[in-house]
């Protein structure tokens, strides 16, 4: 047991002044990102964009003014979440005029590539230089080569953190996760956070074999949400009960009961992979154990289950720590900090922590930005002219 | 040299279609590299039996195309779903609680016969009939005479079987207790892959 040393709590946060000066570069970036261009007729692109931009400024300052991450990156992630199916519909109906896929929008490739197959597509490109996803390199909506780059991009940048920054699907489950106040499953067996990795394994297993995207045509629970192949035969019928199921149970129902985000912690085969590429990223969580009290907060309230008792010894999270800011929120000794791998730990927190927010909201304000803006603006010409173009 | 050198050069192809049961059911034994060895020897050659059961088949039928077409869905849908069984068996067996009659016949046998896990799961991937294996029996049939069909056979077998020697020293990991927890949740996912392919290929066959 560390002896309780009488610190007084740092003051959270910058100033006004710091948190202003500080938000400006982020103001003017992402003014660029989402404005569109000088002012057109139609002025409701602008106002989309205006909207997402004052929403995107004000919640950025108010992480940098209050200290705390958590509750505003949890704003936003289920924006994300939330303002992609909206976009997605739109477009693709607007392309395909049906969210269902039919044999020939697959041969025709006007299926957008997503990245959760990115794991199946590995072992399959390095053997047969072939991408096996039947989507289009450079054109339409989320083309194979833009989405390859902006994945390994973001991933070079925040390692695991993408899944709590940057994945268009992870704000589902947190959004779930936080209905209700308490959790009615208190205890998840620790052994159920290595089944990401069998489900890795097993998709890039069996997609070397079938060269197809293992994953997407059996467990993607996404696919309940976005768009899935019509429903012509019995197979396709058992692989749709399969994707909402897991939908319901791992997106929906498990995140209520358990407040946990079960389908990221538990399922998605993308984490461990990014957890991988996080071992080159620059940025983790650490644990000072001299101010650590040992009352387990940050193991409760840890979403992902990536803090253990071990973790308190050791003073690091585990390698499927999102970066999320729950527990640098919860810690009521402020001994859980951002850190820069290869500096002391608990040393310039502030520093790390802004070091991390900065490219990872820039990124944000870029990617999911104009995936809110693009929601935002639907919505509006929806309501204001009857239809979404 | 002409059999080995096929076999080589379309090795990957019969290493990845037995790899979804294989690199499973190692990570779960959590054995370590010599048993592994051991064990994927048996693998082969239950793989090896296999492939001689559809040559016999082929022989039988008349042709290798011919006969294969008839039975080809029949003997992957069997094999699908035999796998399926095995893998289930192999990661259930040490889990399945005491009493459970299913189990404990599976467990008797086992213990009776432990190589008959691995020389089943062989005997069943080599069942499965994958694109080498075609390329072997068309090499094998034009090499004139049964002796040099079999010689032709027996070194595109090895070729391959090449690609299969990196798979034991998994065992070097056998101390990493998430490692056997991966390979014993992959296998249930493979196993209920295989399993529902089978019957796919069972039923609409």
């Amino acid at each position: 047991m560390t002896a309780q040393t009488e610190t007084k709590p740092r003051k959270p946060g910058l100033g006004v002044l710091k948190s202003l000066l500080l938000l400006l570069p982020i103001m003017l970036l992402s003014f660029l990102f989402l404005a569109g261009g000088p002012p057109r007729e139609d002025p409701l692109p602008f106002i989309a964009g205006i909207v997402t931009w004052l929403a995107l400024n004000i919640l950025f300052f108010l992480m940098l003014y209050t200290g705390k991450t958590y509750r505003y990156r949890r704003v936003l992630f289920v924006a994300l979440a939330l303002t992609l199916i909206i976009t997605f519909a739109a477009s693709i109906l607007g392309t395909r005029g049906s969210l269902a896929l039919t044999d020939a929008d697959v041969l025709q490739g006007k299926t957008p590539f997503c990245f959760l197959v990115i794991p199946t597509i590995i072992i399959p490109a390095l053997f047969t230089r072939t991408i096996i996803f039947p989507g289009s390199l450079l054109t339409g909506f989320a083309p194979i080569a833009s989405m390859l780059v902006l994945w390994a991009g973001a991933t070079l940048l925040v390692g695991r953190g993408w899944c709590s920054w940057l994945c268009f699907y992870g704000g589902l489950d947190e959004g779930f996760s936080r209905i209700l106040k308490k959790p009615v499953i208190k205890s998840i067996d620790r052994r159920w956070t290595y089944l990401p990795w069998a489900v890795l394994l097993g998709v890039v297993l069996l997609s070397a074999v079938t060269l197809s995207p293992a994953y997407c045509e059996w467990l993607c629970p996404f696919k309940a949400v976005t768009e899935s192949a019509a429903i012509t035969s019995t197979l396709i019928l058992i692989q749709t009960i399969i994707f909402v199921t897991l939908f319901v149970g791992l997106v929906v129902v498990l995140p209520m009961l358990t407040k946990r985000r079960t389908q990221c912690a538990l399922f998605c085969p993308l984490g461990p992979l990014q957890s991988l590429a996080n071992k080159i990223n620059v940025f983790d969580v650490r644990i000072d154990p001299e101010k650590c009290s040992r009352c387990k907060l940050c193991i409760r309230s840890c979403p992902t289950l990536s803090l253990d008792e071990a973790s308190l010894e050791s003073g690091r999270t585990l390698m499927s720590c999102t970066k999320c800011g729950q527990c640098v929120d919860a810690c009521p000794r402020k001994a859980i900090s951002f850190h820069i791998k290869g500096t002391k730990v608990g040393i310039s927190a502030d520093a790390a922590r802004v070091l991390f927010l900065y490219p990872t909201f820039i990124f944000f304000a870029a990617f999911g930005g104009s995936i809110i803006s693009s929601a935002i603006l639907t919505v509006l010409k929806l309501v204001t002219t009857g239809s979404m173009y | 040299m002409q059999g080995f050198l096929l076999g080589l050069a379309n090795g990957s192809s019969c290493l990845a279609f037995c790899a979804p049961a294989l690199i499973p059911f190692f990570m779960h034994e959590g054995q370590g590299v010599r048993q592994n060895l051991v064990t994927l020897f048996k693998f082969l050659g239950g793989r090896m039996g296999g492939y001689l059961l559809i040559g016999l088949l082929a022989w039988g039928a008349g042709s290798l195309l011919s006969g294969a077409a008839g039975y080809e869905r029949l003997l992957i849908g069997i094999a699908y779903v035999g796998l399926a069984a095995l893998l289930l068996v192999a990661v259930l067996r040490k889990k399945a609680p005491a009493g459970a009659c299913a189990f404990e016949g599976a467990r008797a046998t086992l213990s009776r016969w432990p190589a008959l896990l691995p020389v089943g799961m062989g005997f069943l991937a080599g069942l499965k009939i994958c694109p080498p294996l075609l390329l072997a029996f068309t090499g094998a049939a034009s090499a004139g005479s049964l002796a040099g069909s079999l010689v032709f056979f027996l070194a595109f077998f090895l070729g391959t079987s090449v690609y299969f020697i990196p798979i034991p020293f998994l065992g070097v990991f056998r101390r990493a207790s998430a490692l056997q927890i991966v390979g014993q949740f992959a296998a249930v996912i493979v196993a209920l892959y295989y399993l529902f392919a089978g019957a796919i290929l069972l039923i609409a066959g």
